[in-house]
């Protein structure tokens, strides 16, 4: 059977957020800009990145994003995030190692309502006619610059979003931790690809200790609606996604 | 309706020194089994990094093997990954050539465009570009076999005035296949007079469909050889048992194993987006309605897993949906022992083949004179 993560769960879940339940209400925002990128990683930590619930995908890839949300229940905000490609059993998702946003308010809600480890950071994302640029900087260290190169118009019906899975604590998971599946809906407006580039990558801010990028795949940005759906899933994090999923509606 | 078998050669970890051998090895054992007992086809797969999934990245030595242990059965090379990067065109041509010279004639040739990311990625391959190229390549190949010299000047390739050498064996040359698995492939396929290689399990309906329309197309299709393959080849499990309730327990593990590991491969649309890959590969067929990690693999309709009885019934729907061939997948990370594949094999022959209108030997799959 294919690899599994081996990731140690217990010092992450120290600093995962915890779950006020899994009654979350669903966000759903309009004229949402997302950049997207695509990069395959060393395949050295291809098991070491992921929870023992979670499948490496082959070759091993790294999704780097950042958004901007004109509007939501707690004002707008901006939210970088990084994960690693994996399955879930049999389905494509993304494990996030971190994420950022400029509004402490948004860091506490999305870690609170999704699980997200969310950071206060500045968090920008700037769209110019030759590259689009995402940055996140904590305490003026730049982390991140991520950027899609030469936008080129295509379909949004051609790009595939992989849903997240965010690890969290919960009251009822037996300090084992939960993998939260956030699996919004895209309707996307506006959609290009390009190159990817990645110019700052800073691990360490990113619970991200051992991945190296090796091969640059793609970069899209897009137009859309999306948002937070409500959870209809969870996982834990220590069992085989096939075995160890909880259906919550 | 005629039979036959074909090869992913998955290799489960663990590995040692032995593992790719004894699969390969079980693999040769079960083709010459079936050529004893009358299957038509055996068809092996070109898979390049596919780890576990499949072992396959070089299947006309495998296929050349079993050419020179059969006598009759029919080696289908399928898909070839008509990608140039990944093999240039003459040389697809010229290893063809030489396959059907050894086999005496038994070719098939399976052509496609490859659908992972893992695979189009590492060979610098753009997933923009493969239509266009598998197109280039299959108009090209029946004139690499029947033209005294060959030049070309096109977007995948250029070269000037050679003769491609071996010729094959066939004459004018081997029956053409395309693998359909992305929507509209069947009408490209058809409209080239090219043979449906079907890639997608199950799905009886909307196989209905698709075939119905492939069938209306070929008659009016402008060929890329000198004959059309107007045949529909399917693909189907295959793990026959006397009692049906085993062969239906053993069979959905051997499909869920397969659809579990199909599942794990980076398709060329999830990593990059593009439209010239509208579907995930195998995976939506999988998997149509499942969003939960939690979810099985589903079991599609029309699997040719149980007794006898059940198996024909199976068959009998695929008849009348328009199938011609089956060919049956019978492991997968060799879930099923050695001894029940070749088991599943002999019962299936002496019980399930009879009830099928079947020929003396296997023939090509060329049914009519083309050119345009």
């Amino acid at each position: 059977m294919p690899l599994s993560g081996t990731l140690d769960v217990a010092p992450r879940l120290a600093d995962a957020p915890k779950l006020d339940n899994y009654d979350t209400e669903a966000w759903e925002i309009a004229g949402v800009e997302l950049l997207s990128l695509t990069f395959e990683i060393d395949d050295r930590q291809m098991t070491a990145a992921l929870p023992p619930a979670l499948h490496p995908t082959i070759p091993p890839v790294a999704y780097f994003s950042v958004a901007a949300y004109p509007e939501s229940p707690i004002g707008p905000f901006a939210l970088a995030q990084v994960r690693v490609g994996c399955r879930a059993s049999a389905l494509p998702r993304g494990f996030l190692l971190r994420a950022y946003s400029d509004s402490p308010a948004a860091c506490d809600a999305l870690g609170r309502r999704w699980g997200y480890q969310c950071l206060p950071a500045d968090v920008r994302l700037r769209r110019y006619h030759d590259r689009v640029v995402g940055t996140v900087a904590v305490d003026g260290r730049e982390v991140l610059r991520a950027s899609l190169l030469d936008p080129q118009p295509i379909s949004g019906g051609s790009i595939f979003h992989v849903s997240t899975m965010n690890l969290a604590r919960a009251d009822d998971d037996g300090g084992r931790g939960v993998l939260v599946q956030v699996d919004p809906a895209y309707t996307f407006h506006r959609a290009e690809r390009g190159a990817p580039e990645v110019a700052t990558f800073e691990r360490d801010a990113w619970n991200a200790e051992g991945i190296e990028l090796v091969w640059p795949v793609t970069a899209t940005f897009v137009r859309c609606d999306t948002g937070f759906p409500r959870i209809r899933y969870v996982l834990d994090a220590q069992q085989p996604a096939r075995t160890g999923t909880r259906k919550l509606r | 309706m005629k039979f036959g078998i074909f090869y992913e050669i998955s290799v489960p970890r663990p590995w040692d020194p032995e593992s790719e051998r004894t699969v390969y090895e079980r693999a040769l054992e079960q083709v010459r089994l079936a050529d004893e007992l009358g299957f038509d086809q055996v068809w092996a797969v070109e898979h390049h990094f596919l780890e576990e999934y499949s072992h396959c990245s070089s299947p006309e030595i495998f296929l050349t093997a079993c050419a020179v242990q059969t006598k009759r059965i029919r080696v289908g090379h399928g898909i070839v990954v008509c990608v140039p990067q990944i093999n240039h065109p003459v040389r697809i041509a010229e290893r063809a050539a030489t396959l059907d010279i050894i086999s005496g004639g038994r070719l098939e040739m399976g052509t496609g465009r490859s659908a992972t990311w893992t695979e189009l990625g590492a060979f610098c391959a753009n997933p923009d570009d493969t239509k266009k190229t598998w197109d280039e390549i299959v108009r090209c190949l029946p004139k690499m076999w029947t033209q005294e010299r060959f030049s070309h000047e096109g977007a995948a390739f250029r070269m000037p005035p050679r003769a491609i050498l071996p010729r094959p064996y066939q004459k004018p040359h081997p029956p053409m296949w395309v693998a359909i698995t992305s929507p509209d492939t069947e009408i490209d396929g058809a409209d080239r007079g090219l043979g449906w290689l079907g890639l997608t399990f199950g799905g009886l309906e909307e196989q209905e469909k698709r075939i119905a329309e492939y069938r209306r197309r070929i008659k009016v299709c402008e060929p890329v050889g000198e004959v059309v393959n107007e045949q529909v080849n399917t693909v189907n499990f295959l793990y026959c048992h006397e009692d049906d309730a085993t062969g239906v327990a053993k069979g959905r593990r051997l499909q869920g194993t397969f659809g579990y590991m199909a599942a794990q491969l980076l398709s060329a649309r999830e990593a990059y987006p593009t439209p010239s890959y509208p579907a995930l590969g195998l995976l939506p067929q999988l998997r149509p309605d499942a969003d939960s990690p939690g979810d099985s693999v589903r079991v599609p309709d029309g699997l040719c897993i149980g007794s006898p009885d059940r198996i024909i019934e199976a068959i009998k729907k695929w008849e009348s949906v328009g199938a011609d061939r089956v060919n049956f997948l019978l492991n997968a990370m060799e879930v099923v022992p050695q001894e029940e594949v070749l088991a599943s094999l002999r019962l299936f022959a002496k019980e399930v083949m009879p009830k099928f209108a079947k020929t003396e030997s296997a023939e090509p799959a060329a049914v009519v004179a083309g050119g345009s």
